[in-house]
């Protein structure tokens, strides 16, 4: 009796929070306090700024001034160079490797390997992986060894390391999972017969591949991109290690303004680059409106 | 006027203050990546276990020796020397909450022994049999004390930092006694895009500045308390330097010091003495050497400081114990034979070296440390770690890394 009681108000609850009526108001409400307050409290302390390790409730544009002027905003430009340009990298390695792995591989046991494989960037330091190539990589390394050895070059070819190309370099095996896996996971959902029907109806191969499969994968796409670009963003280990402080990230620049407690600088930074990334979203909406906004993408995988 | 309210450094936020703005300086944080001690710290009780938490030079390399000599378990959280790092797991993370001793370089205690955050030493603690017959010398002054004399620290080791370097590849005599400028690692054509300077500007910065100011390059008053004017004039320089090629690399660490020298991936770096000292270990005997300089050194010495928290854990006379220890012979001989430092009580460490055994040779070596370190403080020397204008210091410091 108790437990049908229980069970017909928990059924009761269920029924009123699925019919919205206190969901969505529930859901603004979190997502205010969890979100947008502390969001505009980022916002209003980029106005602010520290004297002496005391944030000093004097409004003015003093931390944005300095901002421009000590090249933080390159900084943020950087950033957001370093993580559209690696991030397109991974998208076109990982792609066809994704596809591949979904509907290419017809062998069960080679899959799970693989992805066994692509797992183990998440259960490994990433520092004990990175400072790895700086032995491989530096002056008196194994490859400025091998290129020496073998009279390709006559001195150490000293950009290997410590510039933006290395900086590239390291990021790369770290982020292919994350834009691996949302691909690999989507490719698999495509009905098979969405291909077969293409092919009867006269495509060729790069015709299926992108008039069906392409558009049918950029939930994926979408997901990669996000999972893979936005930590990249907030990555410091391997421009430390692989640029040697000479290639300044955000993350980095964030934490050395945190480091003498200026949080007006740490907001401003955070600020330029959720500027950046809102302006960003507004981009791919304006992109993808024709096929019903980026919402849209996902009933795709209504299939 | 009392020096509280001339010094600047007395402006910063009470312990209150910090937590007041908690919410937002959370997000902030938070932002960077998170807070790197986390909020999930909790009281731990009375126990026969230390917690350390500071500069992770201060460390013996074998704890069971502490462990051994005192009857208690050292736990040590090492960090960097960064001193606004430190000072923020302090105030802002409450990382006293969670250990029971801190190990840092002085000036800390000037903000936050008067704002509450360390516990005042009780010089007469029974435990702490060893401060009487320490030298005032090493227990009073810049390292344990506040400008109004209230001891906060007990002194653990010091030194003078210069920089490291490979003999052979800067053209200088490889014996090590013969004194080399800072110009080699600033301006030398030879060393150029061969040199690495620590990313750290409370720590760079000022030898770039007292570089300038030994040679006329900037008019500066106080090369470890720039004003924002010289702390501009130092970032021009300075990147004047990097874009004529000069660095290599900008390191961190200590680890990526001794990696540095010992691949040869540069000739020449500022650095802590104990990373030539690593890198001889496995290269060999004094390849690399640790420079006696022609100009001058940053001077440092780390203290042990008690958090407040500490007092309602009970556990305060195992802390006094382990202070004692830092006070005593085993800990001098170590740290003199593993890192190269100095410290208080140095003829304890001899007589401790002596008594164990240790060969002649290890012994002597023990007892010259200290005439190391007073020959590098018969030279000209700064030894601020908590300047007035940190924010412009670090801004221009930015710029340079941007450059």
């Amino acid at each position: 009796m108790a437990n049908a009681l229980v069970s017909g108000g928990v059924r009761s609850w269920y029924t009123r929070a699925a019919s919205g009526r206190w969901t969505v108001p529930a859901f603004i409400i979190v997502w205010t306090v969890v979100v947008i307050v502390p969001l505009f409290l980022l916002l209003l302390y980029s106005f602010l700024e520290t004297k002496g390790f005391k944030v000093v409730w004097d409004p003015s544009f003093h931390t944005w001034d300095r901002f421009f002027e000590t090249g933080r905003w390159t900084v943020a430009m950087r950033t957001l160079r370093i993580a559209i340009g690696m991030t397109v990298i991974e998208l076109v390695l990982a792609f066809p490797f994704a596809l591949w792995l979904a509907k290419g591989c017809r062998s069960q046991g080679l899959k799970a390997i693989l992805l066994t494989l692509l797992t183990i960037p998440f259960f490994l330091d990433l520092s004990s992986r990175t400072i790895i190539w700086r032995a491989l990589l530096g002056s008196n390394g194994v490859v400025n060894t091998v290129l020496m050895e073998l009279g390709i070059t006559s001195e150490p070819v000293e950009w290997l390391i410590f510039t933006e190309f290395s900086v590239f370099f390291g990021l790369a095996a770290p982020y292919f999972a994350t834009m691996v896996f949302p691909i690999f996971l989507v490719a698999t959902l495509i009905d098979d017969e969405y291909l077969d029907a293409s092919r009867d109806l006269g495509a060729n191969p790069l015709q299926t591949l992108f008039l069906v499969i392409v558009p049918l994968c950029l939930p994926g796409v979408i997901a990669g991109v996000v999972f893979t670009m936005v930590p990249m963003m907030g990555e410091w280990v391997v421009p430390q290690l692989m640029g040697g402080g000479k290639v300044n990230m955000i993350g980095r620049s964030t934490e050395d303004a945190l480091s003498t407690l200026n949080y007006p600088t740490a907001a401003s930074l955070s600020a330029f680059v959720l500027a950046i990334l809102v302006a960003l979203l507004a981009a791919l909406t304006l992109l993808t409106r024709r096929r019903g906004g980026v919402a849209g993408l996902f009933e795709a995988l209504k299939l | 006027m009392t020096q509280r309210e001339e010094d600047p450094r007395f402006g910063a936020p009470t312990r209150r203050e910090v937590l007041k703005t908690g919410a937002a300086a959370g997000v902030s944080v938070a932002v960077a990546g998170g807070l790197s001690v986390g909020m999930t710290q909790v009281a731990h009780a009375a126990s026969d276990t230390i917690r350390g938490y500071g500069t992770t030079t201060v460390q013996l390399k074998d704890w069971s020796l502490f462990n051994e000599s005192t009857g208690l378990t050292m736990e040590f959280t090492p960090t960097d020397a960064n001193m606004g790092n430190f000072m923020r797991d302090v105030t802002v993370n409450e990382v006293g909450d969670t250990h029971d001793l801190f190990f840092t370089d002085g000036g800390t205690q000037y903000k936050l022994g008067p704002e509450g955050f360390y516990l005042v030493i009780d010089e007469n603690h029974p435990e702490l049999a060893l401060w009487e017959r320490t030298s005032d010398n090493y227990k009073r002054g810049y390292i344990t004390q506040t400008p109004d004399g209230t001891q906060y620290g007990v002194p653990m080791v010091n030194n003078a930092d210069s920089f490291g370097y490979w003999p052979e590849a800067i053209g200088v005599n490889p014996n090590g006694l013969e004194e080399v400028s800072w110009q080699k690692l600033f301006e030398n054509e030879e060393a150029k895009n061969r040199a690495s300077i620590d990313r750290n500007w409370l720590l760079t910065m000022p030898e770039v500045a007292f570089y300038m100011q030994v040679y006329g390059k900037a008019e500066i008053v106080d090369n470890a308390n720039l004003t924002p004017e010289e702390a501009k004039a130092v970032g021009d320089w300075a990147i004047e330097r990097k874009q004529a090629g000069q660095f290599r690399t900008f390191h961190t660490g200590f680890e990526e010091q001794v990696q540095l020298l010992g691949n040869k991936e540069v000739d020449i770096i500022n650095c802590w003495e104990p990373a030539t000292k690593n890198v001889n270990a496995e290269a060999g005997a004094d390849v690399v050497r640790y420079a006696y300089t022609v100009e001058g050194y940053f001077k440092w010495g780390i203290g042990a400081y008690i958090p407040t928290q500490a007092a309602e854990r009970d556990n305060l006379n195992n802390i006094y114990k382990a202070l004692n220890y830092f006070l005593d012979g085993e800990y001098r001989a170590y740290q003199a034979i593993e890192r190269g430092y100095g410290g208080p009580n140095l003829d304890l460490g001899v007589k401790y070296a002596e008594e164990v055994g240790w060969p002649a040779d290890q012994v002597a070596a023990v007892d010259a440390v200290q005439k190391k370190v007073d020959t590098k403080y018969e030279k000209p020397f700064w030894e601020n770690l908590n300047p007035d204008h940190q924010e412009a210091m670090e801004e221009e410091w930015q710029r340079f890394l941007n450059a």
